[in-house]
């Protein structure tokens, strides 16, 4: 799965925000908010990605912190928010 | 063509109606200085308009003031770190202070409120669309030609102090938000640029506003009294009769 074409990320305060732009603002003009982990998620997702892979930059960012069944769950639950954004294609 | 200060902007403007320069009359600039750009209406920025407020049926003059507003709140946004925003704002005291939400929740109510309970000590800049810019670092609040249906407003600036979220309540209280609850306000309550570039200006200067202005909720009945709790809220004292 990839990110569609036309969404960007930007830090305001300490959270992060996603917008559209261009032709995708037609069916999207709300906006996200992600914290710092969904933004590094956000950016892998630009290119090609699996939730295998989600998975294992969790587990790097949060290295000895959480467990692999935990990562894997939070991996699943952002690529939903994405989904149900209609971001993915 | 005719040249306008909107926002410590000189700009000239060659419209397809008469009526636009009359629409502009408070803020005509008679001075020396050479416009920084000039903004030429066109048909087609008038049929996008047309389009973008369809099905009402509009005279087209009216639809020329909105495409200004439209080409004029761009060039705000990717060069002088401005930006139109959807607000009633009251001056006191040399402050502005911002009231914004969806249209229909009462704004414009509200700052008639303050209006009335602060007399001339309080000046409706814009009951509608004014600016916001950020000169030399600091913001602030300029009045526009864009000033809502019953036209209140006047050629006037301040210093923008704080930001106030409408929403509509049983009782009035007012609370201090954060940033991450005022900016999905702020971004529904501007115009939102197409291209990237100026969406990231766009952000950036979202971000800096949330952070050098004070941010509040107002929880506001339609009685008048309301004005008394978001003043001492907003400006930190009792008013004075």
């Amino acid at each position: 799965m990839k990110l569609k074409e036309g969404f960007i990320l930007r830090q305001i305060g300490e959270k992060y925000v996603v917008v559209a732009v261009g032709a995708a603002a037609k069916n999207f003009n709300g906006m996200i908010t992600l914290n710092s982990t969904g933004a590094l998620l956000f950016n892998l997702a630009k290119e090609n990605v699996d939730e295998i892979q989600f998975k294992n930059a969790l587990l790097s960012e949060y290295s000895g912190q959480i467990t692999e069944e935990i990562a894997l769950r939070d991996a699943k639950a952002f690529i939903q928010k994405l989904v149900e954004a209609g971001l993915l294609k | 063509m005719f040249k306008l200060k909107i926002a410590d902007v000189v700009f000239g403007v060659h419209p397809i109606y008469a009526d636009c320069k009359r629409f502009c009359s408070d803020f005509i600039y008679a001075g020396a200085e050479e416009p920084e750009f000039i903004i030429k209406i066109e048909k087609s920025d008038i049929e996008r308009e047309k389009s973008a407020c369809y099905p009402e049926d509009y005279p087209e003059s009216y639809l020329e003031t909105l495409a200004l507003s439209r080409i004029f709140s761009s060039k705000l946004l990717s060069q002088y770190q401005g930006m139109l925003f959807h607000c009633s704002s009251v001056k006191y005291n040399g402050n502005a202070y911002l009231f914004t939400a969806p249209s229909g929740t009462g704004k414009s109510t509200h700052a008639s409120y303050w209006k009335r309970l602060l007399g001339d000590k309080a000046v409706i800049i814009n009951d509608d669309k004014p600016i916001i810019r950020r000169i030399n670092g600091k913001f602030y609040l300029f009045g526009s030609p864009w000033n809502g249906k019953h036209h209140i407003g006047v050629n006037d600036y301040a210093p923008l102090k704080a930001i106030c979220v409408l929403t509509r309540g049983e009782q009035n209280s007012i609370e201090k938000i954060n940033a991450e609850k005022a900016i999905p306000v702020l971004l529904e309550q501007t115009v939102r640029p197409s291209n990237a570039e100026d969406m990231f200006k766009l952000l950036d200067l979202i971000d800096a506003i949330v952070k050098e202005s004070g941010l509040y909720l107002l929880k506001c009945n339609i009685d008048p009294e309301s004005a008394k709790v978001s003043f001492k809220g907003m400006v930190g004292e009792d008013y004075e009769t």
